[in-house]
């Protein structure tokens, strides 16, 4: 209840507190998950992206 | 067909229970007179919520048959009649509650209050990164495309021109003056009084390198491509129209207005090549 | 609902018992609604199996098979027998665990890099691969010193100088990869009469995808007993109609690849079919990103939206409205 208050407070109790929270947070998030997906992606296909074989070329020149 | 209607036969209820004679039907049990009370708002009479009116049902001790216990399908009609008018009388609550909405009610709204907000904050939140991305992407494919961009670059080899030397080089279409300067022409292009010319402009400002003039061979006039080592001042000149552009490219004599343009170029001193674009 | 149908659809039967039964007009609505329902129901019966029901039924079933038969040269639901065989359409090709199968796995870039030597090495003879440049290799399968190299090998035309003439250059990053053949009439006079196709897209182009172009570069074997293959063509099962110009190109060792990989047969085949489907498919990668993305973010979108749906509706629909009457005394 008393975190549920501060959330209302910090965020909510001001339309333009919101919805400026709101564009940060989507400015943030953008960023955020990119990475994350990127990551992801990274991991899960470790070993067969270009990134992974590159130093092999990059070194004989 | 003979089964649906032997169906809808037996689940329709007559509503009369005969006819009479003339052939009107009659329903002796059904007061077709009746009203629903709460329809017309009697207020006056009307029953209360919380128990039936004394009228409808009960039981009477007084009657000389005994003890009777009464029904009325038909309740009689109200005999007088009494408008409500709007009051400002407070709600009695000694009645519980019909239909009690308690298990609806929330029993701590600031959670609540919180966690919708913070629903249609994320709603919110993720269409606006949607959004953003669909934007830029859009954007993107007006941009030029990776073929396009590809032509975009030359490459000269510097060391293939001798000083003293022109090289006409293809640049998106459009040829591109590179002349190897010897240390006389860049002197003479650096001490001349440029400030009184009809485009000033320094050749520090023309040059990155003072042996290296490179600028796109186009006339600033009307875009014919003017010759090289001609003119009156030694450097370009145009044959259309008749432009003397001195050893810098700067428009001395004739009708064009501007200095011959200089592209974006760079040099790659490690491979001694210059990059235009 | 045949009887409410029948109700609705028979109003014009229904007025008519009405005004029959006029002299009870003065009898309730109700009654004579109900009176009217019963005497429809045996309208539309009779409709039903009326004459002019029977014959409309046998024209529109005539007229829709002559119709089909019409649009579609032959009669519907009745089998037809083909004079072809099923070797025509070519054998199914297996389907084979490509590690790019998966819906979030990226091509085996090394893999790309291996088929591109087979391709440089093998199928470039006779094959070109006209949308792909220099430049789409780098970041892909070799470095842009690489990529630069192996341009610079080719010569290209190019011009007009300032003579007016045209000149032979070394690649650029920028040029496309060379075609074998100046013109497709070159290349059937050299094949035979057989155009090579080109290879760009060939991955998309046939049916079956890799798995396809695979099993057509590993699957050469003499012809069966009764198959007579004409001379200068091949036997390949998979390839439909079973003869094909192109012969067997990849044998085991048939080049040597630089990360030391043995060059079986299969191998290479793999290498090249990996290579070809990236050709096709250069965006593949990307896409399959782009692809998490908007999945995770749009589903996630609609579970917020179903809620804020239910939010914004559940007052709404869960609003009952009720009468409380005041108490008597109090008036």
């Amino acid at each position: 209840m008393a975190f549920a208050n501060t959330v209302y407070n910090a965020f909510f109790r001001r339309n333009s507190v919101y919805v400026s929270t709101i564009f940060a947070g989507a400015f943030a998030f953008g960023i955020g998950f990119d990475v994350a997906v990127t990551t992801f992606y990274d991991r899960w296909n470790a070993g067969k992206q270009w990134q992974d074989i590159r130093h092999k070329y990059v070194e004989q020149e | 067909m003979a089964s649906v209607r032997a169906v809808k036969k037996a689940v329709t209820i007559a509503p009369t229970v005969r006819t009479l004679s003339s052939g009107v039907p009659v329903a002796p049990l059904l007061n077709l007179a009746a009203r629903d009370l709460s329809a017309e708002h009697g207020h006056g009479s009307a029953a209360r919520s919380d128990a039936p009116a004394r009228f409808a049902s009960g039981v009477s001790r007084n009657s000389p048959i005994g003890i009777v216990s009464k029904t009325f399908a038909n309740a009689p009609t109200t005999t007088h009649y009494t408008p409500r008018l709007i009051h400002t009388s407070a709600v009695v609550k000694d009645a519980s509650d019909v239909p009690d909405f308690s298990p609806y009610r929330a029993d701590n709204t600031s959670n609540n209050r919180a966690f919708s907000y913070f629903m249609v904050g994320s709603l919110g939140l993720l269409s606006a990164s949607v959004a953003k991305s669909t934007v830029t992407e859009f954007l993107k494919t007006m941009s030029a495309s990776a073929d396009v961009l590809a032509l975009a670059k030359v490459e000269v080899e510097l060391g293939n021109i001798p000083e003293g030397k022109n090289v006409i080089i293809k640049w998106r279409g459009k040829p591109v003056f590179i002349r190897h300067r010897t240390q006389a022409e860049v002197e003479e292009a650096r001490t001349s009084e440029w400030k009184a010319f009809r485009d000033p402009q320094s050749d520090e400002e023309r040059t990155k390198k003072p042996e290296w003039l490179v600028m796109l061979g186009v006339c600033t006039h009307l875009g014919c491509v003017p010759i090289g080592e001609a003119g009156d001042y030694g450097g370009w000149f145009c044959p259309c129209h008749g432009s003397h552009y001195d050893i810098s490219g700067r428009i001395r004599k004739g009708p064009a207005p501007l200095n011959l343009e200089v592209p974006a170029y760079e040099f790659n001193e490690l491979e001694g090549k210059l990059v235009i674009g | 609902m045949l009887s409410r149908l029948s109700a609705a659809g028979l109003k014009p039967a229904a007025l008519l018992r009405s005004v029959k039964n006029s002299n009870i007009a003065s009898a309730s609505r109700s009654s004579a609604r109900f009176a009217s329902g019963s005497a429809s129901a045996g309208a539309a019966e009779s409709a039903f199996y009326s004459r002019t029901a029977l014959v409309s039924a046998s024209l529109l079933t005539a007229g829709s098979i002559a119709w089909y038969t019409h649009l579609f040269g032959s009669l519907p639901f009745i089998g037809e027998v083909h004079a072809s065989h099923l070797s025509d359409e070519g054998l199914h090709p297996t389907a084979y665990p490509w590690p790019h199968n998966g819906l979030l796995d990226t091509f085996d870039h090394a893999s790309i890099r291996r088929g591109y030597q087979v391709y440089r090495e093998v199928c470039a003879a006779c094959h070109s691969l006209d949308r792909i440049a220099w430049r789409n290799l780098v970041g892909v399968s070799h470095t842009a010193d690489e990529a630069r190299a192996l341009a610079e090998e080719v010569e290209y035309e190019d011009g007009p100088n300032d003579q007016g003439e045209m000149f032979q250059r070394p690649g650029k990053l920028a040029d496309y990869m060379p075609r074998p053949y100046p013109n497709e009439e070159a290349a059937r006079a050299g094949n035979a009469g057989a155009m090579p196709p080109d290879l760009s897209l060939i991955i998309k182009a046939r049916h079956g995808g890799a798995d396809y172009v695979f099993s057509l570069l590993t699957g050469y074997i003499d012809p069966p007993a009764g198959v007579e293959i004409r001379e200068g063509m091949n036997y390949n099962p998979y390839f439909p109609g079973g003869a094909i110009s192109m012969a067997r190109v990849l044998f085991d060792g048939l080049v040597e690849y630089d990360d030391g990989t043995p060059a079986t047969t299969s191998q290479m085949a793999k290498d090249v079919v990996t290579f070809l489907n990236w050709a096709a498919e250069p965006e593949h990668d990307e896409r399959k990103k782009y692809g998490i993305k908007a999945v995770i973010l749009f589903s996630t979108l609609w579970a917020i939206s179903i809620y804020v749906k239910r939010y914004k509706w559940a007052p709404l629909k869960n609003r009952k409205i009720f009468y409380n009457p005041p108490g008597n005394k109090l008036h």
